[in-house]
């Protein structure tokens, strides 16, 4: 729960402490709280529960990592209760407990209080601005614990809180911040023999040459430009994306239509006059027998009503295609003659197959006001 | 509903719904008669001999809720079949009723409304109408055909909107007319007594909630109500019969039974909307601006109500109930039967002029001609048409600045491009009732019919 907050209060205190050089190492906080006992940092080294650890606690802890015994040679049993009082000591020699004590002494002089301080940085930061007060007179709003610390103990600083960057620089400045261990990398060991590749070619390395440059010219345009520029090209790319994605979408990998070819029985069986429906639901054709000027012929019209598009019926009493949208109205022949429809239904391409058989091909039509119902294609004569 | 069910069924049916209904007009009058009573507005008729006692408007209005009381209990107690029109009258009106009878009557009645229209917006005419219409509504319920188009759940809000509709033409026609006399009597018109101003919160903001909330109530009760009228899959190769588009498009798919369909769906639409953007810029009466009025925008007025109304509401009443199997014309009282034969058979101008006219075939040119011969021919042949049109939108505005005042007035006031613009787009307006009426009357087809090239008009 609290793990996070407390390792980086320890780290920070840690840090704070080596700055200092280990000699204001002072009364740690349990000692407040049991003045008997001389060595408490050896009896707190050892792991508590996270959760239930005090500040007191941690400092402890984090002592006893730097310094080891170094906090018997403080000022030992003095209770930290009365420090608080003495507010001309220097803020070098101060030790953080004194310094935490003075906070809380502000408020009570019960040393118990320290015990009872909870693990929180919250509650470090609220008490901190208080021992500063007697330091320098002006504290503004909350400060994190580091700083105040580094403040305090360096006497130059300015009271108050610090930016990171400021930090940063007053760290540099003394150049006490402790030097991060270098990741040393162990050497790579050699290729064994069978492992390592054959010559390239000269072409292939050409080539591949080539694909490098593109590549790093592609990535250093991508990069050296500004973020927003990042942020359109991948915008452009996720439409371009999508786009293609779309297209893509339109051609399925079905075949919904049915074939454009297909039989309509024999010639024979259609009498004069009759119009056969029974392709209509599946093919969307009536086929025909009747006379086109003058001339006995069978031939195929799409059931599609040239004004609109609706599909018209058949009606045998009347002996007309007849369309529900706009009424239009069409003669057995496919001629229209009531309604809207300004032209007449359009034929298929018909013609007897090899086997004898009526063969429709839907992809060729032809139409009547420009003359193709002349085209032997567009009929069989009977 | 037809063929299914048992005319004596159909009573059992419709006698519940009549019940109610009678009810519900007894009710909205003895409304009435209470308001009139308690509002002081009740007008004395007559008095009765004798007692010396007023008949007033609410005495009367109390005796029609009386009676639409009985009839309600009348139908409830298994008289509903009584309660019909006679045969002898739904078939005479079927009769009657057919394209040119119901568009030349409804242009009729809509400009006897607007002569008489001093009369017909008092409240106690209008309410008798209301009466009127109700009770014949009512008996027609119990005829299976009508009922069977009424009651359907597409068309029920329809004929609740034709009544809306009446309302609000009637409303505001009330007030101008109301405004047009105090203007006559140089008085100011009756919303510029109140010009004081309102505020959005609340006076704006809560007539907007109560009707936000009353809305939705209305949209729980038809959904509940009446069930969605859900048909068969679609398919490519069946269109169900007769199909009709929704019921704000009826009025188009109207005019697609005159006109080709790029005309009639994509540039008369269009110049319907390109001319109410126009109407700023051709309008330069100023006044009427803020207050009812008719007297002072009667070009305006008339211009309007003829395109709305008889153009566009009497076309969707048409479309709806009016229109059957085949795209054919039933009457009200009419079984929609699939063979209604219609002889309907109709001829293109150019065939009406070479054919009938000359005795002679439609000029045509030979198969292997170029295209410019061909062209050429078509032009020829439907040069009558193209001759017709080229009259009427190039002569009619001319003629009318002669013949008219009127117009001669708004070529003065408005220069030639604003009164060309003005004069062809009512030009183009007539010319739909015109077109109809050709088809109808004399089975006009097309002015010019090129089908090669798809230019029909």
């Amino acid at each position: 729960m609290a793990d996070n907050d407390n390792l980086s209060i320890e780290e920070i205190l840690a840090a704070a402490r080596k700055q200092d050089g280990g000699g204001g190492d002072s009364t740690p906080a349990p000692e407040a709280a049991h003045p008997e006992t001389p060595k408490p940092a050896a009896k707190t080294a050892a792991p508590a529960k996270p959760g239930k650890m005090s500040v007191a606690d941690m400092l402890a802890a984090a002592r006893s990592g730097d310094s080891g015994g170094g906090a018997s040679e403080s000022e030992g049993a003095t209770p930290v209760a009365d420090k608080p009082a003495t507010p001309a000591m220097k803020p070098g020699e101060m030790s953080v407990a004194e310094m935490l004590a003075a906070a809380r002494g502000d408020k009570s002089s019960g040393a118990e209080k320290a015990k009872a301080a909870p693990p929180k940085k919250k509650a470090a930061a609220k008490a901190a601005p208080a021992a500063k007060e007697p330091v320098a007179a002006k504290s503004t709003g909350p400060k994190d614990t580091a700083s105040i610390l580094a403040a305090a103990r360096s006497g130059t600083a300015k009271p108050g809180p610090i930016s990171k960057a400021e930090a940063a620089a007053r760290a540099k400045e003394t150049g006490a911040t402790p030097a991060k261990k270098k990741a040393v990398a162990p050497p790579m060991p050699t290729k064994p023999e069978y492992a390592k590749s054959a010559p390239v070619r000269a072409g292939a390395s050409e080539r591949r040459g080539f694909l490098v440059a593109a590549t790093a010219i592609f990535a250093g345009t991508f990069f050296m430009t500004s973020s927003l520029a990042i942020g359109f090209s991948s915008l452009a790319v996720t439409m371009l994306l999508w786009v293609l994605g779309t297209a893509r979408f339109m051609f399925p990998n079905i075949l919904t239509e049915p074939p454009t070819k297909f039989k309509v029985g024999f010639p024979d069986d259609y009498g004069p006059g009759q119009v056969a429906t029974k392709f209509k639901a599946q093919f969307g054709v009536w086929v025909a027998r009747d006379e086109y000027n003058g001339q006995a012929q069978i031939y195929a019209l799409q059931s599609v009503c040239t004004h609109l598009g609706c599909t018209p019926n058949w009606l045998e009493g009347e002996q007309k295609f007849k369309c529900p949208c706009h009424g239009s109205g069409f003669y057995k022949d496919g001629i229209n003659f009531e309604g809207p429809a300004p032209r007449p239904l359009e034929r298929f391409a018909i013609r007897v197959a090899d086997d004898g058989q009526l063969e429709v091909d839907k992809s060729r039509k032809f139409k009547e006001e420009v003359g193709q119902w002349k085209d032997p294609a567009s009929f069989v004569s009977v | 509903m037809h063929g299914h069910v048992s005319y004596e069924d159909f009573i059992m049916q419709v006698a519940g719904f009549l019940t109610a209904y009678y009810l519900f007009v007894a009710i909205m009058n003895a409304f009435a008669a209470y308001y009139l009573w308690q509002s002081g507005r009740a007008k004395a008729l007559f008095r009765l001999p004798g007692s010396g006692l007023a008949v007033t408007t609410v005495h009367v209005w109390l005796l029609v809720a009386g009676v639409f009381t009985i009839l309600s209990a009348y139908a409830t107690n298994g008289g509903a079949a009584a309660l019909s029109l006679s045969p002898l009258i739904r078939d005479g009106a079927d009769w009657i009723m057919g394209p040119v009878v119901y568009s030349v009557g409804s242009l009729v009645l809509m400009g006897g409304l607007y002569l008489g229209r001093s009369f017909f917006v008092k409240p106690t005419v209008a309410w008798t109408g209301l009466n009127l219409s109700l009770l014949l509504m009512g008996l027609s319920m119990t005829d299976m055909d009508f009922a069977s188009i009424v009651m359907k759940p597409d068309n029920v809000p329809i004929v609740a909107m034709i009544y809306l509709l009446g309302f609000f033409t009637w409303l505001s026609a009330h007030r101008a007319v109301e405004n047009d006399a105090r203007i006559a009597r140089g008085e100011v018109p009756l919303e510029k007594l109140d010009d004081e101003k309102v505020l959005v919160w609340p006076d704006l903001v809560y007539t907007e909630l109560i009707c936000m909330i009353a809305l939705t109530a209305v949209l729980f009760i038809w959904a509940i109500m009446l069930q969605a009228p859900l048909e068969e899959p679609a398919s490519t190769v069946k269109t169900p019969n007769p199909s009709k588009a929704p019921w704000y498009f009826l009025g188009l798919q109207e005019m697609l039974v005159y006109y080709d369909p790029w005309m009639a769906g994509v540039v008369l639409p269009g110049v319907v909307v390109g001319g109410l953007m126009a109407i700023p810029f051709i309008d330069f009466n100023k006044r009427g601006n803020g207050y009812y009025t008719i007297n002072e925008r009667k070009f305006a007025y008339c211009t309007f109500q003829f395109g709305f109304l008889v153009l566009w509401v009497t076309l969707i009443v048409m479309g709806t109930f009016l229109r059957g199997p085949n795209w054919n014309f039933f009457g009200f009282y009419e079984t929609w039967d699939a063979h209604k034969v219609e002889a309907l058979n109709n001829v293109d101008l150019s065939q009406y002029f070479w054919v009938d006219l000359l005795q002679m075939g439609r000029p045509k040119a030979a198969d292997d001609a170029s295209m410019a011969v061909k062209i050429g021919y078509i032009l020829v042949r439907e040069s009558p048409g193209i001759m017709a049109l080229a009259f009427y939108f190039g002569g009619g505005p001319p003629a009318m600045v002669i013949y008219s005042k009127f117009f001669r007035e708004m070529f003065m006031r408005m220069g030639f491009v604003r009164y060309m613009v003005l004069s062809n787009l009512i030009l183009l307006m007539a010319l739909l009732p015109i077109k109809m009426l050709a088809r109808w009357v004399v089975q006009m087809k097309y002015f010019i019919s090129i089908p090669e090239y798809f230019l029909n008009f």
